[in-house]
């Protein structure tokens, strides 16, 4: 039935005079639950449905969207969509160009081994109450905090080029967070990750795997620690970054930059423009020969992991950076041709059916290399190990960044030693990625998902995973 | 879209009524917005779009507290809200009692609201002529724009079963442009609930003569400086404490920068810095996400930082008045002051400008965040437009700096404020309004290359 909706969409822009038209509907439905100081925080359940039609007529795209459900509310919904692209269209100076694309009917389902709904309300807060009576026990904290979401959205694309695809997405996750308040601070840690934890395209069985309950009683002690730990001093020292604080700095300084709507500055207005400019392809130096990233949809139990992207072109890997060199952009079928690409990446992805789609970071993982984590640190003289991503900041063109860890460790002649608050770094992103010159091996190396990433104005939210393994950056600079 | 007061009313009221809960809050918003972005070749994406949002939030009465939980649906088709209905029972019967919930408010009046006609009737055809002065006086200048211009208009309506019915509607029109060289940018912006307050020329004068003065910045020391931040700027800071810095949960948990300075003479008698829905300038929706009537709340007076806002909730928890400061229950981030007004004073941009022998004149701030919740130490880069002022005068451009400096320094450090308020918003989500700030002593802590 959805599919002939989105057909119908599509035919009724046609009808009406669309020289191309794409029709999404969209259902999601999602379930979070929260359980703070002992109580249910949180239990909702939001169901979210609706259709996005896209038209293109005269070289300019309109956009229409609404809790559409019938054909003659789609066929009205494409006329509005036409209506906006007639009425843009002159202010155009020269017509967008679509990347040739062959598409055709399919289907594609994140794999699980336990639906996240099918598992009843009871265990999953047994689960979390579990969760969050095990951070309990230290009077100085202040929240103790058990969470968990899940997430399945189904969307049918038909397209005036012959697409006719159906995806479901699964997304789970979860984490515990306990935030201590002592000696006039308050201090916050978190496993496995910060802001509500660590999620992947998976069920119920990634929940269940992250053993919540096993790390309470540390990230409660640590929370304290942090409360009466000295700040990290100033200075430059070596960083080693764990992979969940590495993420960010994939994500902010790789990810972002990539875009290539930023690059030609269609994203200056709000979320800035980047570094990364085309004349640097293929030979700019942007990291150290050990610095592979590779950004993949294909990936299994990375958040952005599917079949196709809302052109409906299909997933794709590939190389961002390649040993140390610029190699590669996201693209959309729109941006392809500015850099003289046949086909696009496949990263043009909308936040629901209520937004038209803009080129999105997918999963951008740095590979990993050879180190024991415990032989990283022993190597190093005097450093800082961070952990677990606190604050960030960068500035509109992906160079400078101040980033803020919830947790440092002092290393001094090859060992770990006292805890430091509010271990703060800055630095610009390629003398960053250049001073990489250690990074741990598959063993250590794990996905970590991003489901609040802003951008667009007005904003979207969209899902990605980054996969790392901790690494060594030489002698950055540590603010105060 | 015809936003139908009377069809959400009804169904709000429907639902309300139809018991199997000790208590059933329903909210319903109905959406309907309409923007185009542009850049160097044209208007590129855009949306001419509506959307229903129907939340119901239920409670189950126990000895020991509520059971509470919230179902969502996106139709007022009654066969998806009774679905979303029982949702919303199933989830709160499994729920633990929470006795810290405060019972649902009752009967209230709250001031009458429409949307803007002129905003709601402004189309695709007035914003395409918009874009095209835009990209025209940018092409007339060598410089590449990019912006947005957006009309949107909402209606919300709350109902519960202890009494409660609001219904109001708010219109927002914004407008704003990024002119840019490859030496730098220039940034004008203008928000109003009235389109017909907005004066396109005036922002892409703004824009362009802006960046058209920051073509060859020039590179500073980072330090501390006397800046003189224009109401963009100001509002990335003061909507941190909007986020994470007035609201009662924070001072409950010992994390807001109120905890220890609440009535302390710290600051500038002249700075006032309230919450206040109903101000005249940019009026806002008269009641908070529990059907609460917003109180205007002074945050800042004569000197010192006064009460943090509240909802039901916390009123109850902490035994203080209900201010009318809640987001859409249940959540976890507690009450939040969503409507800073800072009051103008006397000076004007010249007058700013004349107290600073040397010091930077700052447009907007980028990615600011937070560092550290208890003095709201932040961290962010300038953007669009940094200049050098010296001796009273802008002499060049500047090339960006990273600011780490604290909110109560900030506030502490005012010695000038501007005459004239402006909407404004941030990177983040929320919008003040605020006039121009003189700060002494803000602190740089690196710069950029551009």
């Amino acid at each position: 039935m959805e599919m002939k909706l989105a057909k119908a969409a599509v035919d009724a822009a046609l009808a009406a005079g669309a020289d191309y038209a794409d029709a999404r509907v969209n259902h999601t439905v999602h379930e979070e639950l929260c359980v703070q100081n002992g109580s249910v925080a949180a239990a909702e359940a939001p169901e979210d449905s609706g259709v996005g039609i896209r038209v293109m007529k005269a070289g300019c795209w309109g956009f229409a969207a609404a809790n559409a459900g019938s054909e003659s509310e789609v066929n009205e919904l494409a006329k509005r969509a036409l209506r906006v692209a007639d009425d843009l269209s002159p202010a155009r100076t020269e017509p967008i160009r679509l990347a040739p694309l062959e598409s055709g009917a399919a289907s594609w389902e994140t794999p699980f081994e336990i639906d996240p709904f099918e598992v009843s309300l009871e265990d999953k807060l047994a689960l979390l109450n579990e969760a969050e009576a095990s951070m309990r026990g230290a009077e100085e904290t202040v929240v103790k905090s058990a969470e968990m979401s899940m997430r399945r959205e189904e969307q049918w694309m038909a397209s005036s080029d012959g697409a006719e695809l159906y995806q479901k997405l699964m997304r789970c996750g979860a984490g515990i967070s306990t935030t201590a308040a002592k000696n006039g601070t308050a201090q916050r840690r978190s496993y496995p990750a910060s802001f509500g934890g660590n999620p992947r395209s998976a069920g119920f069985e990634h929940i269940e795997s992250l053993d919540l309950s096993a790390h309470g009683e540390r990230m409660r002690d640590e929370s304290v620690l942090l409360c009466e730990a000295e700040p990290c001093p100033a200075g430059e020292r070596d960083l080693i970054l764990m992979g969940n604080q590495l993420m960010l700095q994939i994500h902010e300084s790789v990810g972002h930059p990539n875009e290539l709507d930023r690059v030609f500055g269609h994203e200056v207005d709000l979320a800035g423009s980047s570094f990364a400019t085309t004349e640097k392809l293929g030979s700019f130096q942007y990291g150290s020969e050990l610095v592979n990233l590779v950004a993949d949809s294909t990936i299994p139990g990375g958040l952005d992991t599917r079949g196709f992207d809302d052109d409906g072109v299909a997933s794709q890997r590939w190389h961002v950076v390649e040993k140390g060199i610029f190699k590669g952009y996201h693209t959309s079928r729109e941006w392809a041709d500015r850099i003289d690409e046949s086909a696009s990446r496949g990263t043009n992805r909308a936040e629901g059916w209520y937004n038209p789609p803009i080129i999105r970071i997918t999963n951008l993982s740095l590979m990993p290399g050879e180190w024991e984590l415990d032989d990283l640190i022993a190597d190093t003289e005097d450093g800082v190990l961070l952990d677990t991503v606190k604050m960030w900041s960068i500035d509109q063109r992906r160079l400078n960044f101040q980033f803020t860890s919830e947790i440092g460790w002092e290393i001094k002649n090859g060992k770990r030693g006292k805890i430091l608050r509010d271990p703060t770094y800055q630095g610009t992103t390629p003398e960053f990625w250049r001073s990489c010159d250690a990074i741990c091996n598959e063993s250590h190396w794990n996905l970590w998902g991003v489901a609040n990433c802003g951008k667009g104005n007005p904003m979207q939210v969209a899902e990605m995973s980054h996969g790392a393994s901790p690494a060594r950056f030489r002698k950055m600079t540590f603010v105060k | 879209m015809n936003l139908d007061r009377e069809q959400a009313l009804a169904e709000a009221q429907r639902i309300a009524a139809s018991g199997g809960a000790s208590e059933i809050e329903v909210s319903v918003c109905q959406a309907s917005e309409a923007f185009v972005r542009f850049g160097d070749t044209g208007p590129t994406q855009n949306a001419d779009r509506d959307r229903v949002d129907v939340s119901i939030r239920v409670r189950l009465k126990e000895d020991d507290g509520y059971r509470e939980a919230s179902a969502s649906c996106t139709s007022l088709a009654r066969s998806e809200t009774e679905r979303t209905l029982k949702r919303a029972l199933a989830l709160a019967s499994v729920s633990a009692p929470n006795g810290e919930l405060a019972p649902m408010g009752g009967a209230v009046e709250v001031p009458k609201t429409a949307l803007s006609k002129t905003t709601s009737q402004h189309d695709f055809k007035a914003k395409a002529a918009w874009v095209d002065r835009a990209v025209r006086a940018c092409g007339e200048r060598g410089l590449a724009p990019a912006g947005l211009i957006s009309t949107h208009g909402s209606i919300r309506t709350i109902v519960n079963s202890n009494g409660r019915q609001v219904q109001g509607a708010t219109s927002r029109a914004g407008f704003a442009l990024t002119a840019s060289s490859t030496g730098g940018e220039g940034w004008g912006g203008a928000i109003s609930a009235e389109v017909d307050r907005i004066d396109p020329d005036l922002v892409i004068e703004r824009a362009t003569s802006k960046a058209s003065a920051n073509r060859t910045p020039i590179a500073i020391e980072p330090g501390a400086y006397t800046v003189v931040l224009e109401p963009a700027a100001v509002s990335s800071l003061l909507l941190f404490g909007s986020y994470y810095g007035f609201g009662a949960r924070e001072v409950s948990e010992q994390s807001s920068f109120l905890c220890g300075r609440q009535g302390e003479k710290l600051f500038p008698k002249e700075l006032l810095l309230v919450d206040d829905a109903q101000n005249a300038f940019y009026p806002r929706l008269p009641f908070d996400g529990e059907g609460n009537r917003k109180s205007r709340v002074e945050l800042l007076a004569n000197g010192a930082l006064g009460e943090a806002v509240t909802d039901l909730n916390y009123a109850k928890k902490m035994g203080v008045r209900c201010s009318g400061h809640s987001l859409s229950q249940p959540n976890t981030h507690g009450p939040m002051a969503s409507n800073l007004v800072l009051a103008t004073g006397d000076k004007s941009r010249e007058e700013l400008l004349a107290g600073v022998e040397r010091g930077l004149l700052v447009t907007q701030f980028h990615y600011t965040n937070m560092i550290e919740p208890r003095d709201l130490t932040l961290t962010g880069m300038t953007r669009n437009g940094t200049f050098l002022i010296e001796n009273g005068e802008v002499t060049s451009s500047v090339k960006n700096l990273r600011f780490t400096e604290s909110l109560v320094n900030t506030l502490k450090n005012v010695s000038g404020i501007g005459r004239e308020p402006e909407v404004t918003g941030a990177l983040f989500d929320g919008e003040i309004v605020t006039p121009w700030l003189r700060v002494e002593d803000f602190r740089f802590t690196s710069s950029s290359d551009f």
